[in-house]
């Protein structure tokens, strides 16, 4: 099959460059119009932030990698970039990487939940811009089916592998009914404001936001439908908090033993939640001494992080065998698709024969018995193919039988010497 | 029936067995094949060990309470049966190995030692006495339930103040969950011992010439009853809360355990019959 795919990714180039070519929903429109005038019948251009690929079937059977990769560069008028920074791929290369990349094996972080749905952006960009058509449908659907397995039949997408998301489920391990608890965000920067969105999307009831820029903290606030309360007088309001999570880039602790046992006190003891994911920390980590003071910084919930990409490592070579299975069942539907022509080219033979053989002895008949004749050499080479055509036909419905269908199109080409079109 | 009870003393150990690898693989194991195949692997056990138990009652014409080793498998069950319900109520799944394997142990003793009892002590074929061992033993098993829940309660909590985020972490519900289990099966136990000591008040002067409210194990029912009744107040009140509550009743359950056998140490009174 002549697929070719050309990646340029985390593996193969640093970001800088990554970014430097990563290309826009409108870039991606103008690209496919580049694309399809120039080298490709059909394709697919999938742009995240850890990867390019353009993959697609090329007009004619030359290689066309090095000058899809020259446009890409020249397209992107980017300089500093080798050839050396990109991947290539054809036929059964390019199809097992694209359907690595859907099953999220390729991606920085094993188990992306985000690729599945960009894969699925991709391909209804190509789709919107006919730059799909009946063999990479088929391609896609695969693609799509292999990430869909990968989340399902496997734990691949299981745990949290970011820190912010790491601190969520320590807290689910604390607490039941997260829409009853409240939690008190310390810092408005990139960090917090994750930590906020997932601790938002777990269902905490309540979220307040505090931190020295009042203008950042009303920003996020709004973002996450949470509160704010003044920087200055935060301390006073701890105890109203199951949940503490701290990200400020302040160069001291802001909270000290004495603000955390004395935050305990007026809560009766009840168990809290304290998140300090600061670099340096902003809580004092003795507070973690404390009863019911559920302390962590960055390097204990690394760990939760670094336990759970272990975990989905180890379903590297489950989503490699759903990788090969989806890969066989596309390539016997692919060669089942010989099946056709090589009916036609059947008939056509067993056809020209038959008017040959008639034409011998139109003027040989009375034309009474030539119509009988012709009627009867039609019925004869009906009733000779309709067993064999019924036969091909059942083996190019089901597409599963690869190797009986290949055999039998070859025989049929070999003892009838039929010459069958490319598809 | 003889033959057939044979049988199942036999099978039920395996059972017990199996449901309890079932549970282990499942709590060990991702994504087990086994998440939903446990819990009717151990409805089979308790529906087996029912028919078990009528079997023995109807065959020996007296209920399984008459010596220990009836005892035994009386409490297997008990402690299967509540864990059952407390799992059908709250579908939290991840402490069942816990709680199985000590059914799982009980069945076993049962299985090795007990005997096919036909003469047995007239009062112990009453089906008043019956319905007072079982409701106490089932009681009981509350409150081993509680215990025990409360200890994975004090695992997860060390766990998650150590920072040790291994297999206790990521199989068991939170804190949270494990206290309300706790308390959950206290409740069930205490009501149930309550029921037992009803019975037991309203029958036993009837029953037995020589009755005595002084009698030990009498007292220090009434004293782990008091104990329970006053725990759950505080609970109800919101003062006894976390790892006070749990502390409680790990506490209490010791208490009952050791009050029970000093009881049946020091008594040799009307409420001892084996």
């Amino acid at each position: 099959m002549n697929i070719i795919l050309v990646s340029i990714n985390h593996k193969t180039a640093p970001i800088e460059i990554r970014e430097a070519l990563h290309l826009s929903n409108n870039e991606i429109v103008d690209f496919i119009g580049i694309l399809k005038q120039n080298y490709l019948l059909e394709g697919l251009i999938l742009t995240t932030c850890n990867r390019t690929e353009i993959l697609g079937i090329p007009k004619n059977t030359i290689l066309i990698h090095d000058k899809i990769i020259d446009e890409l560069i020249n397209f992107k008028s980017v300089t500093g970039i080798k050839k050396e920074h990109f991947t290539s791929y054809f036929s059964c290369s390019a199809v097992k990487h694209f359907f690595s990349v859907a099953g999220g094996i390729d991606s920085l972080i094993i188990g992306d939940s985000q690729i599945l749905a960009q894969v699925k952006e991709a391909v209804q960009i190509s789709e919107e811009n006919k730059f799909v058509s009946y063999y990479l449908n088929r391609l896609f659907d695969t693609a799509i089916r292999v990430g869909k397995r990968s989340i399902k039949e496997t734990i691949i997408g299981e745990g949290a592998v970011s820190i912010s998301y790491a601190a969520v489920q320590v807290v689910e391990k604390v607490f039941a009914n997260l829409y009853t608890k409240s939690a008190l965000i310390i810092g408005a920067g990139e960090t917090a404001e994750l930590a906020a969105i997932h601790l938002r999307n777990k269902g905490v009831g309540r979220i307040t936001i505090t931190n020295r820029t009042k203008a950042k903290a009303e920003k996020l606030a709004d973002k996450i439908h949470g509160e704010i309360i003044p920087f200055e007088f935060f301390k006073e309001y701890l105890h109203n908090y199951d949940i503490i999570l701290s990200a400020t880039s302040s160069n001291g602790y802001i909270l000290e033993y004495t603000d955390i046992k004395e935050m305990m006190k007026k809560r009766r003891y009840s168990a809290v939640c304290i998140m300090d994911i600061a670099i340096p920390r902003d809580i004092n980590p003795i507070t973690s001494n404390l009863d019911n003071v559920f302390y962590n910084d960055i390097d204990s919930l690394k760990m939760i992080v670094d336990q759970n990409i272990k975990k989905r490592e180890k379903e590297i070579p489950v989503i490699e065998n759903i990788i090969m299975e989806e890969m066989v069942n596309f390539f016997s539907w692919y060669n089942s698709l010989d099946v056709i022509p090589a009916i036609k080219n059947l008939r056509s033979f067993f056809e020209q024969i038959k008017e040959d053989e008639l034409n011998k002895i139109r003027h040989k008949v009375t034309e009474e018995d030539f119509v009988k004749i012709e009627e009867m050499s039609k019925r004869l080479i009906g009733r000779l193919l309709h067993n064999p055509t019924l036969k091909l036909r059942q083996l190019s419905e089901n597409g599963r039988n690869y190797e009986e269908t290949a055999n039998s199109i070859l025989l049929i080409k070999e003892i009838f010497n039929l010459n069958l079109e490319d598809k | 029936m003889i033959p057939v009870i044979h049988t199942l003393n036999i099978v039920l150990p395996i059972l017990y067995l199996v449901t309890f690898l079932t549970y282990v693989y499942d709590f060990v194991e991702d994504k087990s094949l086994f998440r939903n195949a446990k819990r009717l692997f151990l409805f089979i056990t308790i529906l087996i060990q029912v028919f078990y138990l009528f079997a023995r009652t109807i065959e020996f014409n007296h209920p399984p309470i008459t010596n220990k080793f009836e005892i035994f498998t009386v409490l297997a069950f008990s402690l299967a049966c509540c864990y059952f319900v407390l799992e059908l109520i709250t579908d939290i799944r991840g402490t069942g190995i816990f709680i199985l394997f000590l059914s799982l142990v009980f069945q076993i003793i049962s299985t090795i030692f007990i005997q096919d009892l036909v003469s047995v002590p007239e009062v112990l074929r009453n089906r008043m006495l019956g319905m007072h061992v079982i409701s106490a033993l089932l009681g009981y098993s509350g409150i081993t339930i509680s215990a025990v829940q409360s200890l994975l309660y004090l695992m997860l909590y060390h766990s998650l103040k150590t920072k040790k985020y291994g297999l206790i972490f990521n199989r068991l519900p939170n804190i949270e969950i494990l206290e309300k289990l706790s308390f959950n099966s206290m409740i069930i136990g205490f009501i149930l011992l309550t029921i037992s000591i009803f019975i037991g008040i309203v029958w036993l002067p009837e029953a037995f010439p020589n009755f005595s409210y002084y009698d030990p194990k009498l007292i220090t029912t009434a004293l782990i009853w008091v104990l329970y009744s006053i725990g759950i107040l505080l609970k109800l009140t919101s003062n006894l809360y976390g790892r006070k509550f749990v502390n409680f009743s790990i506490a209490g359950f010791i208490i009952a355990l050791f009050s029970l056998i000093l009881g049946n140490v020091l008594s040799s009174s009307f409420h001892t019959f084996y």
